[in-house]
C-alpha cells in the first residue's frame, strides 16, 4: 500500500513540506499518470463535453477551472466510468484503458469524492467505506481490519472520524471524510474532488487542502474541480479552464495573471471589468451599491423564532433578526444549520415551535404559503428539483406553479390557457431557458434551466420580500451576473431581500449584513464594514468568542 | 393431553402449514424491495404459480416437477419486471400491475387451455408430511415443527438463510446499499443492475412456488380464487416486518394465525358472529397491526424508485 | 422557441395528435399480432376470432346496446383510477367501491322503495356515490393518518367488500327466491328509466358521458385540476408552493371512490334494479388498464374504455361461438396496455 508507506513522516512532517514545496518543475519532464484524449460526451441534443483533452502529472494537484455548466464534473464522472463517453481515449501511464464503469476506475486506482456525498445515510461509516470491498466472515462479518486499516489512514492524512457513527448522524465536513478515506482504502493513485469546499468553512478548507498536499507528497495525484478561481490559485499546481464543454488552456499557476484565468472563464462576450462578480478580485470592496444611508423601515422581522425538525428535535432555536427594505441580508452557515427549516418556516411550509415573524408589521407566523404568494414573499428553494420543479408537467406549468390562483391566470377557478403561454413566453425569453416553448416538458430542461425556472418564478411576481435560498446554484457565470443584477435592482427599488446562502463568496459580494447560522442560532451579525472572512467562518464552526 | 392441548396442536400445526404462502411471497417481496424494486403483481404472481404449479405436477405426476415449474415462470415474471424498471426505466408500480394483469389472465388461461372447463376438475395428491427422525418425537413441539411437509422446513431454513446473508456477509451489505443509495454503491463498483436483475428474479421465483403451494395443501386443483389476496397481503407483511427476514417470518405467523384463527372459528361454530365478517378479519387486522407498526418501519430510501447512472437531474 | 404554429390548421394540432395516436395503433396491432399468433397456435382460426372480437358490437342492435352498458362501468371505473392517479396516487379499490357504493344504492332504493321517482333515483343514484366515497375516505384516512401505502390499503378494502356484499346479499336483504346471493329488489322508483326500451339501455350512459366530461374540465381547465397535477407531479414542491397537498390526496382518493360508488350504484339503479353477489364482475381490472393505456388523460379514458368494451362484448362472442377462452381478450388488453408503456421507451430513445 503505497499511501501508508510513508509511516516514518507522518502527517505534520508532509504538512509542512507540502505547504513549502512545489513540484511542479520536476513533475513537468515524467510521463503524465493520466491523460484524457478528445472526449466527447452528449446528452440528447445537448453537447456536454466537445474534444476535451486533460493531462494529470504525477504528485500534482489539478485545478480543473470552469462555471457551472462547463463540463468539468461531467468530464471527471466520463473519468469515473459514470458516463460513457461518445468518443475519446483515456491513458494510464501512457496505456490507453477503458472504463466502464466505476468498477473499472477503481481497479485502475481512480477514486472520486462528488460534490454530493455518496452515501448510505442508514449505514455506518465504516459499512460506506467497506461496501463493495469483500470482506471475511468467520462466520460473522469481520470489520476489525477494515477498522484498522481505516484508523491508520485517517491518522496518516488528518482525517479523523469515528468508524461507529450513523452517517445521517455526521457534520457535512466529517462525511466529507468518510468520502475521501473511501477513496483511500481502496489505495487510489488518482483523487478526483468535485467541488469539495462547497460545504466548508474557510477553516476547514484551509485543513483540505492540507490533506491534499500530503496526499500529493505521499505520491498521488489529485484532479480538483472548483467553480472559484481563488480556490485553484491557492491549492492547485496547474491549471485546466473549462468553457461550455471545451478546453481553453492548461496553464501552471504562476503562468498566467487572475485577470487571464477570469477571462477563460467567461468567455470573450462578457465584459470583466464591468462585472459584479469578480469587483472583489479586483479588489473593488465598494461594489454593489453602498446600503442606505438612513435606515430604513424593516420588511421582516423574525423574533425569538424556533422550529422543529422532522425528529422532533429544535433545528431553529431562538432566531431574531430583521431585513429592511432596500437591504440585502445574508445568511451564512454550513448546509444542515437550520437553513433550510428557517426558511421554510418563513414561507408557512413549517410550523413555529415558538416566536413570532412579521412582514411589513403583520403577523405572518401561522400565514399559509398560499396567501404569503400573494404579493407577500416568493421563495427560491434550495433543492430545486425535489422543491421546486413538477418534472412531468410543462415548462408553462412550472413557471406558474404557486401563482395559479392569481387574477391574471385563472377566472371563477378555471385557467386563462391563453394569458399564461403568453406570460410563459415572455419568462423564456426574459431569463433566457432554453426550451422548445411553454408547452414543452418541463423533464426535458438541464439543472441550469430549471434554477432559472426558479429564479422566473420567484423575480418576475411581486414581493415585499425575496427569500433566496442558494439562488446560484447550478448557474453558468452570465447567469450568476444576471441574477446579482436582478437582486440589485430589487434593492435599488426598495425591496428587501433575504439571501441564505452556502457560499460564502457570494454572501460577502452581495450582502450589506450578514449574520451566521450555527447548530439553529445566530451566532453574529456583521455589518458591510466589518466583513471578515475568517472571522464568519469561525462562526460559522460555532466559534463565537475572540477575534 | 387434555382437549384444550389437543387443539392448541391441532392449531399450531395448520398455522405452520398456512406460513409457506406468506413468508415466501413477503420475503420475496423483501428480497426485491431491499435492492429497490418494488413488486407489486405478487397476487397474479402466484395466480400464476398455482396454474402452472398445478398442470406441472398434474402432468408430470410429481408435486417436486410443479414446484420447479411454477419456481421457473415466478423467476420469469421477475425477470419481465426487472427488465422493464430497471433496464427500460418504467415506472415500477404501473409494470408491477401490468404483470399482475398478465399473471391473472394467464394463471385462468393456461388452466382453461390444458384442463378446459370442466364440473369435476382433475385433483394432484397433497403434500405429505416428512416426520424428521428423532425431532418429531419431542413432545407437543416435534408434532407441530417437525411433523410437516417438507417446503414449511425449506421456508423456516430460508428465513434464516436471508437473515444471514443480508447482515452478515458483504453481498448482503451491497445488497441493502443497493435500495438504500444505489448511486453510492454503483460509485463503489457494486453492480446495481445485476443486484437488482437477481433479487427481483429470485423473489419473483419465491412468489411462484408460494402460489403452488396453494392448490398442494388446500384445494388439490387451481380455482380462480385460490389466492385470495394473500399476494396482497404479502406486500404489508413486508412493511410490517420492517423489511427484515427475522421479522416478516414473526409477522407471518401471526398473518397465518389469523388466518387459521378465522377458519377455524367458521367451521367449528359456536360462534354468533356471521361468517363473513371472519372472513373479513385477515384484512382488517392487517390494516390494524400496519397503523402502529408503519411508525417505526424505516422502508428502502430507494423503494419504488429506478436507477439511471447518466441521469443527471437526480441526485 | 420554435415554429408554434407548425402543424397546426384549424386550430388543432395535428401533428400532435398523429404523434400521440401512432403509439395506440401500433400498440394495439402489435397485442393482436401476438394474440393471433398464440391462437392460431392452439389451433383455433385467429381471422375468425378478430372478427368476432372486434365486430360483434356492431352486427347487431344488441350488441351494440351490449357494449354501451359495459362502457358505462368501464369508463367510470377507469376515471375512478385516472383522478388519484393524476395527484401520484393509486386508487386499486374502485372494486369495492363499486361493491359498496351498490349496496348503498340497493339499501336506499328498498328502505325508501314507497318514494315517487323524483326523490328516490337521485336518493339511490347519491346513495352508491355517497357510500364509494365512504369507502375510499378509509385508505385516504389512513394515508393520511399513518402514510399507509394506499396500494395496499384500497385493495385490501376490496376484500373486506367481497364479505360484505355476501352479507348483505344472504342476510339482510336476502331474496329467498333467488339461488345465487340475491336482494329483493328496489322499488320501482329507484329505477334509471331507459333510453331504448328493446333491448334496453338504461339512462346510465348519459350519467357516464356527462361524468366523464365534467372530469375532464376539472383536471385540464381549472385551477383545481393544476394543483391535482402538479401534486402528482411533484407533492414536495407543490407543497412548497403553497398546494395544500393531504387535502389534494385525500380528495383525489375520495373523489375515485365517488365515481366507484357511481357506477355500483347505476348497475343496480339501471341494469339488476337489486344488488347481485359478483355485480362488480371485471370492471375493476378492466377500469385500471383503460386508465394506464390512457396515461391518465381523461380526454383519452372515455375512448379507451368504448375500445375495451367493444372487445370485450367480442370476447363473449367468442368463448361462446368459438369455444376459446374469453381470457384471451384480457391477455390481449394486458399486452396492449404493455406495448403503449413501450412505446414511450421507444420515444424517450
Amino acid at each position: 500500500m503505497s499511501i501508508i508507506g510513508c509511516e516514518s513522516s507522518g502527517f505534520h512532517t508532509l504538512f509542512t513540506k507540502a505547504v513549502y514545496s512545489k513540484g511542479v518543475a520536476e513533475s513537468m519532464v515524467e510521463q503524465p499518470i493520466l491523460q484524457m484524449k478528445d472526449i466527447r460526451k452528449t446528452f440528447g441534443n445537448v453537447v456536454a463535453l466537445n474534444n476535451v483533452s486533460l493531462s494529470l502529472n504525477r504528485k500534482e494537484v489539478h485545478g480543473l477551472l470552469g462555471g457551472n455548466g462547463a463540463g468539468k464534473t461531467t468530464l471527471m464522472n466520463v473519468l469515473y466510468g459514470l458516463y460513457k463517453p461518445d468518443a475519446g481515449d483515456i491513458l494510464l501511464d501512457g496505456e490507453k484503458i477503458q472504463i466502464r464503469s466505476p468498477k473499472d476506475a477503481i481497479s485502475h486506482k481512480i477514486g472520486m469524492v462528488h460534490q454530493h456525498f455518496l452515501q448510505v445515510d442508514s449505514f455506518s461509516v465504516v459499512e460506506n467505506i467497506v461496501l463493495g470491498t469483500p470482506l471475511a466472515n468467520n462466520p460473522r462479518l469481520d470489520l476489525a481490519p477494515a477498522r484498522k486499516k481505516i484508523g491508520q489512514l485517517a491518522e496518516h492524512f488528518g482525517l479523523e472520524v469515528e468508524t461507529e457513527a450513523r452517517i445521517e448522524d455526521l457534520s457535512m465536513g466529517i462525511r466529507q471524510r468518510v468520502e475521501i478515506l473511501k477513496a483511500l482504502y481502496r489505495g487510489v493513485k488518482i483523487l478526483i474532488l468535485d467541488e469539495p469546499t462547497t460545504n466548508l468553512t474557510p477553516q476547514e478548507v484551509d485543513h483540505l487542502f492540507h490533506s491534499l498536499r500530503a496526499m500529493v507528497n505521499a505520491g498521488m495525484s489529485v484532479a480538483f474541480i472548483t467553480h472559484k478561481l481563488r480556490e485553484v490559485l491557492s491549492v492547485c499546481d496547474r491549471i485546466t479552464v473549462l468553457r461550455q464543454g471545451e478546453t481553453v488552456f492548461t496553464l501552471g499557476r504562476s503562468e498566467a495573471d487572475e485577470e487571464t484565468f477570469v477571462q477563460a472563464m467567461v468567455g470573450e462576450e462578457m465584459d470583466v471589468g464591468d462585472s459584479l462578480i469578480f469587483s472583489r478580485q479586483r479588489g473593488d470592496e465598494s461594489q454593489p451599491a453602498p446600503a442606505a444611508a438612513e435606515p430604513q423601515p424593516p420588511t421582516l422581522r423574525v423574533q425569538d423564532v424556533c422550529v422543529l425538525n422532522e425528529a422532533g428535535l429544535p433545528a431553529v432555536d431562538g432566531c431574531t433578526f430583521t431585513a429592511h427594505q432596500g437591504e440585502i441580508l445574508g445568511i451564512a452557515g454550513v448546509a444542515g444549520n437550520g437553513q433550510l427549516e428557517l426558511a421554510e418556516s418563513i414561507m408557512g411550509i413549517r410550523p413555529l415551535a415558538a416566536g413570532e415573524i412579521i412582514i411589513n408589521d403583520t403577523p405572518v407566523s401561522t400565514a399559509k404559503t398560499v396567501d404569503l404568494l400573494q404579493d407577500l414573499v416568493t421563495y427560491i428553494p434550495e433543492d430545486r428539483l425535489q422543491d421546486g420543479y413538477l418534472p412531468t408537467a410543462t415548462v408553462a406549468q412550472n413557471l406558474i406553479l404557486g401563482f395559479h390562483r392569481k387574477p391574471t391566470y385563472n377566472r371563477h377557478g378555471f385557467l386563462k390557457r391563453r394569458a399564461i403561454l403568453q406570460a410563459s413566453a415572455e419568462l423564456i425569453s426574459e431569463y433566457n431557458i432554453i426550451t422548445q416553448g411553454p408547452n414543452d416538458a418541463a423533464a426535458n430542461l438541464s439543472g441550469g434551466n430549471i434554477q432559472r425556472v426558479m429564479i422566473a418564478r420567484a423575480l418576475s411576481y411581486p414581493s415585499q420580500l425575496l427569500l433566496a435560498h442558494n439562488p446560484t446554484r447550478g448557474l453558468d457565470i452570465p447567469s450568476m451576473e444576471f441574477v446579482y443584477r436582478k437582486l440589485l435592482a430589487r434593492k435599488e427599488s426598495g425591496q428587501a431581500t433575504l439571501l441564505i446562502s452556502e457560499d460564502l463568496d457570494e454572501l460577502l459580494l452581495m450582502c450589506d449584513r450578514i449574520a451566521t447560522l450555527y447548530r439553529g442560532k445566530l451566532v453574529g451579525l456583521l455589518k458591510r464594514a466589518d466583513f471578515d472572512k475568517y472571522q464568519i467562518g469561525r462562526m460559522m464552526s460555532g466559534v463565537t468568542n475572540g477575534k | 393431553m387434555d382437549e384444550f392441548g389437543g387443539q392448541f396442536v391441532s392449531f399450531a400445526k395448520l398455522v405452520m402449514l398456512a406460513l409457506v404462502p406468506y413468508v415466501l411471497a413477503s420475503q420475496g417481496t423483501m428480497l426485491s424491495g431491499r435492492t429497490g424494486i418494488f413488486n407489486v403483481a405478487q397476487e397474479g404472481i402466484m395466480l400464476v404459480g398455482a396454474s402452472a404449479g398445478f398442470l406441472g405436477a398434474y402432468y408430470s405426476g410429481s408435486l417436486v416437477v410443479g414446484i420447479l415449474v411454477a419456481m421457473v415462470v415466478g423467476g420469469l415474471f421477475g425477470l419481465a419486471l426487472a427488465y422493464f424498471t430497471t433496464t427500460l426505466k418504467m415506472d415500477q408500480f404501473v409494470i408491477g400491475l401490468a404483470l399482475f394483469f398478465v399473471g391473472l389472465g394467464l394463471s385462468t388461461l393456461l388452466f382453461k387451455i390444458a384442463i378446459g372447463v370442466t364440473l369435476q376438475p382433475p385433483l394432484i395428491p397433497t403434500l405429505d408430511a416428512v416426520p424428521v427422525p428423532g425431532l418429531s418425537k419431542i413432545p407437543v413441539l416435534g408434532d407441530i415443527l417437525f411433523n410437516q411437509n417438507w417446503l414449511v422446513y425449506l421456508t423456516v431454513l430460508l428465513s434464516a438463510l436471508l437473515y444471514y446473508v443480508m447482515y452478515q456477509t458483504s453481498f448482503g451489505l451491497a445488497l441493502r446499499a443497493v435500495g438504500e443509495n444505489p448511486k453510492a454503491a454503483d460509485s463503489l463498483g457494486v453492480n446495481v443492475t445485476l443486484m437488482r436483475y437477481g433479487a427481483a428474479i429470485v423473489g419473483g421465483m419465491l412468489m411462484g412456488v408460494a402460489g403452488a403451494y396453494l392448490p398442494m395443501v388446500y384445494t388439490g386443483t387451481f380455482t380462480e380464487g385460490i389466492v385470495r389476496g394473500r399476494g396482497w397481503l404479502s406486500i404489508a407483511l413486508a412493511f410490517f416486518g420492517g423489511w427484515s427476514p427475522h421479522l416478516i417470518f414473526l409477522g407471518s405467523l401471526f398473518f397465518a394465525g389469523v388466518e387459521v384463527l378465522a377458519l377455524r372459528v367458521q367451521v367449528g361454530g359456536g360462534v354468533s358472529i356471521p361468517y363473513q365478517f371472519l372472513l373479513m378479519l385477515p384484512y382488517v387486522a392487517t390494516i390494524l397491526v400496519m397503523m402502529p407498526a408503519l411508525k417505526w418501519v424505516r422502508p428502502p430510501a430507494f423503494l419504488g424508485r429506478n436507477y439511471d447512472r447518466e441521469k443527471r437531474t437526480s441526485v | 422557441m420554435v415554429n408554434e404554429n407548425a402543424g397546426r390548421i384549424l386550430g388543432l394540432d395535428y401533428r400532435k395528435i398523429a404523434n400521440q395516436t401512432i403509439p395506440y395503433v401500433a400498440a394495439v396491432g402489435a397485442a393482436f399480432l401476438a394474440a393471433g399468433i398464440f391462437i392460431a397456435l392452439m389451433g383455433f382460426d385467429a381471422l375468425k376470432a378478430y372478427n368476432t372480437i372486434l365486430f360483434t358490437s356492431f352486427k347487431t342492435t344488441n350488441g351494440m346496446v351490449q357494449t354501451l352498458l359495459k362502457f358505462v362501468p368501464l369508463v367510470l371505473q377507469a376515471l375512478a383510477f385516472t383522478v388519484p392517479f393524476a395527484a401520484g396516487k393509486f386508487n386499486i379499490g374502485g372494486e369495492g367501491q363499486l361493491i359498496v357504493g351498490a349496496i348503498g344504492a340497493t339499501g336506499a332504493g328498498i328502505i325508501f322503495s314507497d318514494l315517487p321517482a323524483v326523490l328516490l333515483l337521485p336518493l339511490v343514484i347519491l346513495s352508491g356515490a355517497l357510500f364509494g366515497a365512504i369507502w375510499a375516505a378509509i385508505p385516504a384516512w389512513l394515508l393520511y393518518r399513518f402514510n399507509m401505502n394506499e396500494i395496499l390499503t384500497t385493495v385490501l378494502m376490496n376484500f373486506i367488500s367481497f364479505s360484505l356484499i355476501d352479507y348483505v346479499a344472504t342476510k339482510v336483504w336476502r331474496d329467498p327466491a333467488a339461488g345465487h346471493p340475491t336482494t329483493i329488489p328496489i322499488g320501482q322508483g329507484g329505477q334509471l328509466p331507459l333510453l331504448i326500451s328493446s333491448p334496453p339501455l338504461h339512462a346510465g350512459l348519459l350519467i357516464a358521458i356527462f361524468v366523464a366530461v365534467v372530469i375532464y374540465i376539472y383536471t385540464d381547465k381549472t385551477s383545481a385540476g393544476y394543483e391535482l397535477i402538479a401534486t402528482g407531479a411533484n407533492p414536495k414542491a407543490s407543497r412548497v408552493y403553497g398546494i395544500n397537498v393531504p387535502r389534494i390526496f385525500i380528495l383525489s382518493l375520495v373523489l375515485g371512490g365517488v365515481l366507484a360508488g357511481l357506477s355500483g350504484a347505476i348497475e343496480v339503479s339501471g341494469s339488476h334494479h337489486r344488488l347481485i353477489e359478483g355485480l362488480q364482475s371485471n370492471y375493476l381490472l378492466l377500469g385500471l388498464i383503460i386508465g394506464l393505456i390512457a396515461k391518465g388523460n381523461n380526454l383519452a379514458v372515455p375512448f379507451v374504455a368504448l375500445f375495451i368494451a367493444i372487445l370485450e362484448v367480442g370476447a363473449s362472442a367468442m368463448q361462446r361461438t368459438m369455444m376459446i377462452p374469453g381470457e384471451m381478450v384480457f391477455i390481449v388488453e394486458a399486452l396492449i396496455l404493455v406495448f403503449v408503456l413501450l412505446s414511450d421507451v421507444v420515444r424517450r430513445r
